[in-house]
């Protein structure tokens, strides 16, 4: 029976949640403070810093993420850091994410226009006052949904880690379709692979749910909209 | 109306290329405190550039300026970052922060240059819309507001600072016209409050009302500074009458 085989894994499988449930978070919360530091300076005021996040972000976008993986993982033992399947799949996911989430935050702030910028230095402000009071608050309209869909790819991607060997969730549905399939003759594949499919679904959905319901809250207070009058012109 | 001897802030013999334009190409002019100067030109006259050169927007390329007697170093952007608080200024597209409501918008600057603490520039806030006549907009978010209430809120945003001195860069341009009125009237109030102010404009009635004198510029260069009078009704240039005639 179909639904017996998944009960009777349920404890297995649940183990396998918490690891990807916790290198998801983990790699989320790394990801996005990259994303925002590598961000800000490919457009600070300093040329050698912006310099820095383009070399970071090129290198780092360009390479297929499982390469990536491979590659921090057999490489680092050889620069003297040997690093945890676990450790190495959240510092090639960090990376990765970092590298394209730098590249939303570099958008979304360029989006504001340049204007708002003009007109807070007007006031007198500094320019981190301005960054962190007037550009990046209106920043986050279009952040928030080009960085919810590097969110969920990163999410996905966790199951990457299977190759370490690390027991996430999508090793344990390999493990449990082996198993069975060596112990009863017959592939339970397509039930157990699904069923992974709909766990991954769900907490995909979960994050897209949550990042529409922030999107709401700041179209309420006027975020998308430019109060930019209509006929402007530019004078010298 | 009473104007002191020393100039508030003093340009001289400005300098400004973008590419191969000149867009200031030796221009001096100074104004006192209580003194209300227009300036008016065609497009492409420099106007814009020249009161972006007063508070450090625009760093010209040669030329001197002088506030309050003390010379202020072209490329120091602290120095200005500390002089743009006496030095509020007025744009064309208003430009409020989208993501504030009116009186947060009013408050921010105060409240992070350190000028006063939170409730206290709430109520500075709240007594300036009142004088901009906006007192019931206090919590609306600014694409609630229409034009005109916007620059309004603007105009209340800049004097916050309390500013000894207002750029205006032509603040009535971007209005639909039943809504320049209300700012203009808000205008001639301050002028009549002794504010000191600079206005780029092209609303000749305003200027002939309200300025103590007035420059006309025209590719980069000052052709004639006078009072209104002068400009508007007996100009020493020819081609001050021409552009007056042919915006009149």
């Amino acid at each position: 029976m179909p639904m017996a085989l998944l009960l009777d894994n349920l404890g297995f499988f649940l183990t396998g949640l918490e690891f990807t449930i916790r290198l998801a978070l983990l790699t989320l919360v790394c990801a996005i403070g990259v994303s925002l530091l590598i961000g800000l300076m490919s457009v600070s005021q300093w040329r050698a810093l912006r310099i820095a996040a383009l070399c970071y972000v090129e290198f780092w976008r360009d390479i297929p993420l499982l390469v990536n993986l491979l590659f921090i993982y057999f490489g680092a033992p050889l620069v003297g850091v040997p690093l945890k399947p676990f450790t190495a799949a959240l510092l090639s996911l960090t990376l990765w994410g970092g590298a394209n989430g730098a590249e939303i935050v570099r958008g979304g702030i360029n989006a504001i226009g340049r204007h708002q910028f003009v007109s807070a230095t007007a006031l007198g402000l500094k320019r981190w006052q301005i960054y962190r009071y007037v550009v990046l608050p209106q920043a986050l309209m279009p952040i928030l949904p080009p960085m919810t869909g590097l969110c969920t790819t990163l999410v996905q991607a966790t199951s990457l880690a299977s190759l370490l060997g690390v027991n996430e969730f999508f090793r344990i549905a390999q493990i449990v379709v082996e198993r069975t399939t060596m112990q009863s003759g017959h592939s339970p594949a397509f039930l157990i692979y699904g069923f992974a499919l709909l766990v991954y679904f769900a907490i995909c959905s979960a994050l897209t749910w949550l990042s529409r319901y922030f999107e709401q809250r700041l179209q309420k207070t006027g975020h998308s909209a430019i109060a930019a009058p209509r006929g402007f012109k530019e004078s010298a | 109306m009473q104007s002191s001897q020393t100039p508030l802030i003093e340009a001289q013999n400005l300098v400004k290329a973008f590419g191969r334009t000149r867009a200031l190409d030796d221009v001096s002019c100074a104004i006192s405190t209580g003194e209300r100067l227009v300036v008016i030109g065609p497009s492409g006259s420099g106007k814009s550039t020249l009161i972006r050169c007063l508070n450090g927007l625009v760093k010209p390329d040669a030329g001197k300026i002088t506030f309050d007697g003390q010379r202020v170093e072209p490329t120091s952007e602290g120095h200005w970052r500390r002089l743009r608080q006496r030095v509020g200024m007025v744009f064309q597209d208003y430009t409020l922060f989208p993501h504030l409501t009116a009186i947060e918008n009013i408050t921010l600057a105060p409240v992070r240059a350190g000028l006063m603490p939170k409730p206290q520039a709430e109520l500075a806030a709240r007594r300036l819309l009142e004088r901009v006549q906006l007192a019931e907009k206090a919590t609306s978010y600014p694409a609630f507001l229409s034009g005109g209430q916007q620059q309004r809120v603007a105009i209340a945003r800049a004097l916050a600072m309390r500013p000894q001195v207002l750029l205006f860069d032509e603040p009535t341009s971007a209005l639909d016209p039943e809504m320049i009125k209300e700012v203009l009237d808000l205008m001639v109030s301050l002028a009549r409050d002794g504010m000191t102010m600079i206005v780029v404009t092209h609303e000749m009635g305003f200027a002939h009302a309200v300025a103590d004198r007035v420059l006309f510029m025209e590719a980069g260069r000052i052709v004639e500074a006078g009072p209104p009078d002068q400009i508007f009704g007996n100009q020493n240039d020819v081609r001050t009458r021409e552009f007056v005639r042919r915006i009149a």
